[in-house]
Formats: structure tokens, C-alpha cells, sequence
């Protein structure tokens, strides 16, 4: 006994770091780098590479927070987690930022002790079809054979949208996402149904990619976002301007090949957004030039989302909702002044 | 007298042996046989030209990229640009002679066990083999000892799996001696805490333990406070680990015959004495084959710590078929590589326990 407990107790001290409990903002300053929590593999938002390297569009938030505070975008430590844990890493501070598609809700927003940041992409419940099967719109399924995966939110909302517009289905359910790709490509079933952001990938897997599109209709709301802890206002103030700088950035029409002249010689709004004349990084308590690094190192919130998800990824989804407010989406910024 | 002379040997006749008659005695013996040998012999010609031919004769094995896999067969480019990651997770490219030389040390000490001569072998391999995860930690994590920080975050892969089983084994193997030792005592609250103990880390699923350990124990330490995940994941291991073996050790300690006990008495030897040089190598020589059964297990079962977001093995080979430019669908190939990795090492790790059976022998078995 005398041994087990002289284990624990020295595996304890060996492992402990102590953090102060002040602000995730002055911890983040003094440690030199920002923990984030991430997804452990999920394509075009966090994934890792052959090298080790994360990208993806969850991984940028991160990675522009980092760009703001401390000047580098590449000081970030990724903390991999399950869907199960995500919660749990946040409140015990682990982690300083979950940026792991974690929709936005009410109870996880009210009943969690978190906070979320803003939203960094509006997903949605979907539909692929075949081409061969000339539908143009889910209201067009009435009898359709549905792959989905079991025990998702997305069963639940299947269910929903079908009753309220009078149509059958037949659900055909799988336990994992591979599974369900499978029974779609092997014909078992005429449609195949999960989030927007999920469906381009799982199209991708298929023999033949071409011959799948994905419908118009969404039939869920699934904003994703960062989430810090609540009752921590710097730090949250920190993460939600990050993100809505990006946003702005292009908004303004600023990205990481002309953010010099735009900063040298801009616009009032581009010049005040890089940071000229302006003290909106020290109202924060972080460096003047916080959306200048963001910009430059990470890019503008279009430039993230071609790279990781959009036309310039393998993925190639849509901007849509995503899009500027100006531009047909909903992806607004107040504005930096 | 006519001299007996012997006929010179004959060959043996020759339906009687040779690979024909074989052929005959073992697959053609009566109808049933013979239709079943031909059966077989359709399943396996059927089944074994387009898997060979999908495994190596068409499959791709060049290329850094998915678009290099342009024939029909298997994508091995998929295994081969994640071999790094597979084997050493993110750990830090020019460092990673740190995880080789963790390796080596694991296969010496292992090695030395064997061949060094029996008066040293106690005093050595026993020593080594308990420093064995310390000295690991130390190299891996390098603040300590001068070397470049490397945090937990990055290490990875199947060294991940070797190692922290390896880790654990090792620590488990006096604490689980001690926990057997004390559900045999007679002091009650020795006896019952072992007991408590093997019991719970016996009877709770290793999910749940590593969910436990991952979710739940953060919560109860002080905020701003934190025990590296995988630090925590090695001591429920370790503890898991201990309650299984023992009741290894219990079972060895009840095959021992009590005229061990009792002649170990008679000779005046105390407790401890009477335990380490007497009952002990007699339990671990019975107990053997179950230890290793075990170990192997545990080996396998470190692949459970995918559902907690650390990088071994299995989970690396998920997340590599999430990678948006890795997602053609090479889960066939990921997973049966996976496989075979761990299929090579629990086999041999049988070997090598067969053979340690073996050598322990001594028993009065004909």
C-alpha cells in the first residue's frame, strides 16, 4: 500500500503545472503560447498532416489568437480531444480555447459555465443524392431510402423536417460515418443525409465523386464556434475580436498579400483595422498590430476558408451561408473602431 | 556354420511413405475428405490470386500523394507518407533517436534478462527493468535532463503503445505482487483495501477507467491545476493492469503446496525472506503463462485510448483518414496495417513467452 500511494503521489508532483488563476490572457502571455482544444481529425476544420502539422478552419481561430496576443500564429499547442471530453478540458482549464466544430446552443451556452466566442462557420443538416436519381430538392424524396448514421442529432432532425412536410423515408442506419458512405455507394439507399460540412467529405471517399451532389436544402441550424470560460471577459473579448477581425479583413477587402499597403496606405477602416492610429489592441491588452499578425500569418477569414474547406481544398464547399453579409451569407462584423 | 548374414536394408515400400501416400492418408482418406480437401482447395484458389493480387501484384507502393494511387489494388503510398506518424506520432523529427534509444534499452534489458549469467541477472535486469519507465520519461520529455522540452502532445504512434505498456507492465508488476500479497494477509485493513482495490480496478471496464481519468479527475483538482493527460492515462493503466495480475499472483500463491510454506518456517526464515526466496519464484514460474496472457492484452488494450484523443496507433490511422487529402477511402489498407503491426508483436511476444515457459520447466512432468 505504503508503495502504491508513494506511486500516485510522486507521479502527481511530477506531472503538476500550476497555473495562476488570475486570466487566461496574462497565463497565455506569460506561458508564451496559446492550448487549444481541437478535434482529433475532421476534415478541412482540424487536421493533422503527414508532418504533424494541424491546419483546418477550426485551427486557424486558434492559430489567429495567437497571431494577436503573442505575435505568432505558429505559438499554439493543440490538445486533440474527443467530442466527449471537449467540455470537461475547457472547465479545467486545459485548454484556453475549444475551437472543435462545437455547435452553439442554449443549454451548452447557459448550463456549462462557457461561453461562445462568436461563429466561425454556419453548418447545417444536408442532403447528397446521385445524380442519376434527378431529384433537385429533398421535398422531391417521398419514399426514398435515407443512410444516416445512428444516434446523431441528425436522426432527430431527419424525422422532424420529413413529418412536417408529409413525406415518407425509409431509414436505413449505420454506426459509423464510413459505414454510411459505404451503404450510399453501394446503392442500399437513394440518399444520404448529415451535416453540410460532413457530406462534401464523405463525398470525396466516394469511387466517383461527380456522379453525387449535394441538394440546396439544410435542414438544421448547426452554428459552430470557439468557446471559452465563462466569466473570464479579457480573455473572451481576446477570442471573439480575433475572429470577427478576420471577418472585417475581408469585409474590407484586406488579406495577407496587400495588408502592408493597406496598413501603409489604406482606407481610414483598413488603416485603423491594421492597427494605425488606433488603440484597440491596448483596450484588449494585447499588441497594437493584433489584427495586422492575424492578417498577415493567417489571412482573412475568405482566404481560411478557400484554403482549409473551400475551392482551393479538396473538399470545395460552397461559401454560402458563410459568405459576407454583402455578399448572400450571414458572416457579419461589428465593426473595429 | 554358415555365417548369418543380415539382408541389406530395404527402402520402405512405397505406399507406405512419401509425399504421395501423405497426400492420400491425409486429404483423400474417404469420400468426405476428399470433398472437403477439394473444397478448400476451390475456397482457397478462389479467394487467395485476388488477394495477393490486390496486396502486392497491383497494389501502389510509390508516390508521396493520394493521386499516386492510380492502380486497382492497394494504396500503400496511404501507409507509407504516414509511416512517421504511425510509428513516432509528431514527436519532433531530429529527435527522435530519444525514442529509438527508449526502445532499444527496452529490447536490451529484455535481451540481458535472458543471457546474463543467473547470479547477475536479479541484481541487474530487476533494477533496469523498474528505472526502465523513469529513465524513459526523462529521455522523452528532456526539460529535466538538458534536453529539448518535448511535451506529451507530440508523442505518438505505435512507440506510444510499446512504451506505455511497457510502462505500466513494469509498475504493475510489484504493486499488483504487493495488492496479492495483501488480499492474502491476515491484518484486516491490509486485506481489505487490497481487496477494495483489485476489485474495483477488475471490475470496471478500462473505458470507463479511462474515461474516469480523462473527464472526471481533472474536475476534482484545484482550477488553474493540471496532470498531463497521458500521465494520468499510464497510472490507470498501471492500476488496472495491477488488479488483473493480482489475481494472477493469487493463483500462483494458491498452487503453491503448503509444505512450502510450512519447510520455509522450519528453517527460520521470516516473512519476507520466506516470500521473496521461496514462495515467490515458485508463483511466478506457475503464474507465467497467465502474466504474459496478460500482458499481451494489455499491450492491445492500449489501443482504448483513441476514445480519449490520444495519438497511439489506432487513433493516428483515424485521423489520417480524416486528412481532407487522404480522404479516398484507404480505411482498407490503414486498419489491416494496424493490424498486422500488432499481429507481429503479440505473436512474437508468445514466442518469446513459450519460450520462457520452457525454460522455467522444472517440473516433475514427464
Amino acid at each position: 500500500m505504503k508503495r502504491l500511494t508513494s506511486v500516485i503521489a510522486t507521479s502527481l508532483a511530477l506531472g503538476l503545472s500550476f497555473g495562476a488563476q488570475a486570466g487566461t490572457l496574462d497565463d497565455v502571455q506569460k506561458r508564451g503560447n496559446v492550448s487549444c482544444g481541437v478535434s482529433t481529425g475532421l476534415a478541412g476544420f482540424s487536421q493533422k498532416d503527414e508532418n504533424g502539422t494541424w491546419s483546418g478552419l477550426d485551427v486557424d481561430v486558434c492559430r489567429a489568437v495567437a497571431a494577436a496576443v503573442l505575435g505568432d500564429a505558429s505559438k499554439v499547442q493543440y490538445k486533440p480531444l474527443t467530442a466527449k471530453e471537449r467540455f470537461t478540458a475547457l472547465q479545467s482549464g486545459e485548454i484556453d480555447i475549444l475551437s472543435r466544430n462545437t455547435t452553439w446552443t442554449h443549454t451548452r451556452d447557459t448550463s456549462l459555465g462557457l461561453n461562445f466566442a462568436g461563429v466561425n462557420y454556419y453548418d447545417g443538416q444536408g442532403f447528397m443524392v446521385s445524380k442519376d436519381l434527378g431529384v433537385k430538392s429533398a421535398l422531391e424524396l417521398d419514399g426514398a431510402a435515407v443512410c444516416i448514421q445512428a444516434g446523431t442529432t441528425t436522426e432527430l432532425n431527419l424525422a422532424d423536417y420529413f413529418r412536417a412536410n408529409g413525406i415518407t423515408y425509409n431509414a436505413i442506419t449505420f454506426d459509423t460515418s464510413d459505414q454510411t458512405r459505404a451503404g450510399f455507394e453501394s446503392g442500399r439507399c437513394d440518399v444520404l443525409t448529415s451535416d453540410q460540412s460532413q457530406l462534401y467529405a464523405l463525398r470525396i471517399g466516394l469511387q466517383n465523386p461527380s456522379a453525387a451532389m449535394v441538394l440546396p436544402e439544410v435542414i438544421s441550424k448547426e452554428p459552430l464556434g470557439p468557446v471559452v470560460r465563462q466569466g473570464d471577459d479579457a480573455w473572451f473579448n481576446v477570442v471573439r475580436w480575433s475572429l470577427m477581425a478576420m471577418v472585417e479583413a475581408e469585409f474590407l477587402g484586406i488579406d495577407s498579400k496587400n495588408a502592408d499597403k493597406a496598413k501603409a496606405e489604406g482606407k481610414p477602416a483598413q488603416k485603423r483595422l491594421m492597427g494605425v492610429d488606433s488603440d484597440a489592441g491596448q483596450k484588449m491588452g494585447i499588441p497594437t498590430e493584433w489584427a495586422y499578425n492575424i492578417v498577415t500569418q493567417v489571412g482573412n477569414y475568405g482566404e481560411s476558408f478557400e484554403r482549409n474547406v473551400g475551392q482551393d481544398s479538396p473538399l470545395k464547399i460552397a461559401r454560402g451561408l458563410n459568405a459576407q453579409w454583402n455578399k448572400g451569407g450571414i458572416m457579419y462584423s461589428s465593426p473595429v473602431r | 556354420m554358415k555365417e548369418f548374414k543380415p539382408l541389406p536394408d530395404q527402402p520402405a515400400p512405397n505406399d507406405v511413405v512419401g509425399p504421395i501416400h501423405w497426400i492420400k492418408e491425409n486429404l483423400f482418406s474417404s469420400p468426405l475428405n476428399t470433398l472437403a480437401t477439394l473444397l478448400i482447395l476451390a475456397f482457397l484458389g478462389t479467394v487467395i490470386p485476388p488477394l495477393l493480387d490486390w496486396l502486392i501484384f497491383s497494389a501502389n507502393w510509390t508516390g508521396t500523394n493520394q493521386s499516386a494511387c492510380t492502380n486497382e489494388g492497394a494504396c500503400w503510398v496511404f501507409v507509407i507518407a504516414w509511416s512517421k506518424q504511425f510509428f513516432y506520432g509528431s514527436y519532433p523529427a531530429e529527435e527522435l533517436w530519444r525514442i529509438n534509444a527508449c526502445l532499444i534499452a527496452l529490447v536490451a534489458i529484455i535481451i540481458a534478462s535472458y543471457r546474463l549469467h543467473k547470479d547477475l541477472r536479479n541484481k541487474v535486469a530487476i533494477p533496469l527493468f523498474l528505472l526502465l519507465p523513469f529513465i524513459s520519461i526523462l529521455i522523452l520529455d528532456g526539460s529535466w535532463i538538458g534536453l529539448e522540452y518535448v511535451s506529451t502532445d507530440y508523442w505518438g504512434g505505435f512507440s506510444l503503445n510499446v512504451l506505455l505498456a511497457a510502462a505500466s507492465i513494469i509498475v504493475a508488476f510489484p504493486l499488483s505482487f504487493l495488492w496479492a500479497l495483501g488480499r492474502r494477509s491476515d491484518m484486516p485493513f491490509i486485506k481489505s483495501v487490497s481487496i477494495i482495490l483489485i476489485e474495483f480496478f477488475r471490475g470496471v471496464p478500462v473505458l470507463a477507467l479511462f474515461f474516469m481519468g480523462s473527464v472526471m479527475l481533472p474536475l476534482f483538482f484545484p482550477e488553474g491545476t493540471n496532470v498531463d493527460k497521458l500521465l494520468r492515462v499510464w497510472i490507470v493503466l498501471t492500476l488496472f493492469m495491477s488488479g488483473y495480475m493480482a489475481e494472477v499472483f493469487r493463483g500462483g500463491f494458491q498452487a503453491v503446496p503448503n509444505g512450502q510454506y510450512e519447510a520455509a518456517d522450519s528453517l527460520g526464515l521470516g516473512f519476507w525472506q520466506k516470500t521473496l526466496l521461496i514462495i515467490l519464484p515458485q508463483v511466478i514460474k506457475i503464474s507465467m503463462p497467465n502474466i504474459l496472457a496478460t500482458f499481451v492484452m494489455l499491450f492491445k488494450n492500449t489501443t482504448f485510448l483513441l476514445i480519449i484523443g490520444i495519438f497511439e496507433m489506432l487513433s493516428t490511422t483515424q485521423t489520417a483518414l480524416t486528412n481532407s487529402n487522404w480522404l479516398g477511402g484507404h480505411s482498407t489498407e490503414g486498419y489491416l496495417f494496424v493490424a498486422i503491426v500488432f499481429w507481429i508483436c503479440c505473436f512474437s511476444m508468445s514466442l518469446i513467452s513459450s519460450s520462457i515457459e520452457r525454460k522455467l520447466d522444472t517440473s516433475h512432468k514427464n
